[in-house]
């Protein structure tokens, strides 16, 4: 069987992992931008809370996805609870790093212009810093995704969804019928995957980056 | 709050302090300050000496560490801050438009704040883009990004103007533009003063801008000690120390003549006015000098009659040299022809 049919052959256990795939990553980036931008906000400004929330979310990404997949299995089982509490976490980094950076990198004269207009701490925040950081928190958000697509596939070894499992079955059984095949099938699929949240993430910056922020200047 | 009359509302300061924490002196250190309603007063001095911090102490940018403020009487730090600097206008040199706001919603900003209807404030924003000179129709729907330096301080000033405050702070608003830019901005906003009265507090290191801006000037030194506070003829006339004489610099009458309008003094009717050379009613007396020099004449030709250098020297409050003394300038034994040079300078003046 060549990988033409093979593929055909199996849509419907591969188009079921890729839609797994993506459907888990886009939760956990959508639970991980919710909150890393909350958190962002909330700590921005007060240096203390600001350092401990970086220093937690790089530590994270400093461990293993094998071994911290592994870890959570006591508490959240195998499968879906472990996979999505992980790929979570280690979309942190990137978010909060981002939203952190976005909101401090406005010009103070901004900040000064619409504080001495009348305008609270938190009306400047939500209205002038987070729209003038939200090109940069994008930028967070998609490199977060492209990372957790990765990462999804490991997932595999603690029986998670996603295209991991093609992959790491073929290798297993490198030689036989059809490892290869699946392998590769699982591997297209990825980077299929990371496009289409790549177009997906165009047209977000596209609907939601402000016209102003746009222009030339 | 002290904004019933849009008109200005009168400010006053007393012992205001401001000791920066961490800092071994005050930065501003118990200004005594009264400001009347609707003047536009300028606070100059050399970088550091505390204009900006004075200037902020009023909208509470700034809180103070010890001191009053009245504005209209009523007393400011009372008030809640936010509620108090939506009545009064704020401009800086930066002039931190929102780039992501199209220039309408920019100087809506204010107006909304303070709850007005969408119909108010658009007819508002609509005027106050004529009032600083940008065509609404074209200005009203684009981005900062899209303008130039003067028109996005043009915009700054209007959004400062919005909800019509009795009461402006502007520090260095036109500080960052090129010096043609400036002396536009500066001159339209001479005119739009007369027009408007409010009470502005106008912040500059440039003295010429103070002149030419102020209804008043407070000189400032270190720690927002005032070294002199007067009207800009009285300052250049009588410099209160050596310190004030310095921030005037070296041509101090020139500078009272840039004061002057030709149409300010008394000129006399005499014959052969046609023949000199010509200056506009409205032209300051500073520029009359100026022809004179260029043409070599003691006079010149002005609307309302003929206006002699004696007149200027009157003007300033010297009285006219002699005419033997303007012999012995020049260089030494050479005798200078005094009388036959307003002749000369007639004849060129019609091209003979
Ligand atoms: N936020 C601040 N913290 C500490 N010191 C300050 C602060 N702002 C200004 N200063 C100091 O106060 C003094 C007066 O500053 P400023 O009011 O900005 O002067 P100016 O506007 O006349 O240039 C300066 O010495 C400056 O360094
Ligand atoms: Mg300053």
């Amino acid at each position: 069987m060549n990988f033409s049919e093979y593929v055909v052959s199996r849509w419907d256990t591969l188009s079921l992992a890729a839609g797994e795939h993506a459907l888990v990553v886009g939760v956990a980036i959508g639970v991980s931008t919710a909150v890393g931008v909350g958190i962002g906000l909330l700590a921005h400004d007060l240096p203390k809370t600001r350092g401990i929330s970086l220093a937690i979310s790089a530590a994270i990404l400093t461990v293993p996805s094998l071994a911290l997949l592994t870890l959570l299995i006591p508490i959240t089982g195998l499968g879906w609870g472990s996979t999505l509490v992980a790929l979570t976490a280690y979309a942190f980094l990137p978010i909060i790093r981002n939203t952190v950076a976005g909101l401090r990198g406005v010009d103070a004269s901004m900040v000064e212009a619409g504080r001495g207009m009348g305008m609270s701490r938190t009306r400047v925040l939500l209205k002038v810093r987070l729209p003038l950081a939200w090109p940069l928190i994008l930028t967070g958000v998609r490199v977060a995704t492209q990372m957790l697509i990765g990462i999804a596939a490991i997932a595999a070894y603690v029986d998670g969804p996603g295209l991991g499992t093609q992959i790491f079955e073929g290798l297993s059984r490198l030689g036989s019928v059809n490892a290869l095949n699946a392998t590769l099938a699982g591997t297209l699929g990825i980077v299929v995957i990371a496009v289409l949240f790549d177009l997906f993430f165009f047209a977000v910056r596209q609907l939601t980056i402000p016209r102003g922020l746009r222009v030339r200047s | 709050m002290f904004d019933r009359d849009t008109g200005g509302a009168s400010i006053e300061l007393r012992a205001l302090t401001k000791h920066y924490p961490g800092q071994p002196a005050p930065a501003v250190d118990h200004v005594d300050l009264d400001i009347p309603a609707g003047e536009l007063v300028v606070f100059v001095g050399p970088s550091g000496c505390g204009k900006t911090t004075t200037m902020k102490m009023i909208n509470r940018l700034v809180e103070p560490t010890s001191g009053e403020i009245r504005i209209g009487g009523e007393d400011v730090l009372s008030l809640h801050p936010d509620e108090l600097r939506r009545h009064i206008g704020y401009a800086i040199q930066q002039v931190g438009l929102f780039p992501h706001l199209t220039i309408g919603q920019n100087i809506g900003l204010v107006p909304n704040l303070l709850g007005w209807s969408a119909a108010k404030t658009a007819d508002r924003v609509e005027e106050l883009l004529s009032l600083v000179n940008l065509e609404a129709s074209a200005f009203h729907d684009r981005y900062p990004r899209e303008l130039s330096g003067g028109q996005q301080q043009r915009v700054g000033v209007a959004r400062a103007l919005a909800a019509d405050p009795p009461v402006m702070l502007m520090d260095e608003p036109f500080g960052a533009t090129d010096p043609i830019t400036r002396e536009h901005l500066q001159n339209e906003f001479v005119k739009l003063q007369k027009q408007l009265r409010k009470t502005i507090i106008f912040v500059t290191h440039d003295f010429e801008e103070a002149i030419k801006l102020g209804d008043r000037i407070a000189v400032l030194k270190e720690r927002s000690h005032i070294a002199q506070y007067d009207t800009p003829a009285n300052i250049l006339a009588n410099p209160a120390d050596d310190y004030v004489a310095g921030f005037i610099g070296a041509d101090a009458t020139l500078k009272r003549l840039a004061l002057l309008r030709v149409a300010d003094v008394e000129c006399g009717q005499q014959p052969g006015s046609a023949n000199l050379p010509q200056i506009a009613a409205d032209a300051s007396l500073r520029e009359a000098l100026d022809v004179m020099l260029a043409h070599g004449t003691d006079r010149c030709g002005s609307p309302s009659g003929v206006l002699t250098y004696g007149a200027l020297c009157e003007a300033v409050g010297t009285e006219p040299a002699p005419a033997p003394r303007l012999q012995s300038v020049g260089s030494g034994s050479t005798p200078v022809r005094t009388a036959p040079v307003p002749d000369a300078a007639r004849g060129e003046a019609v091209g003979t």
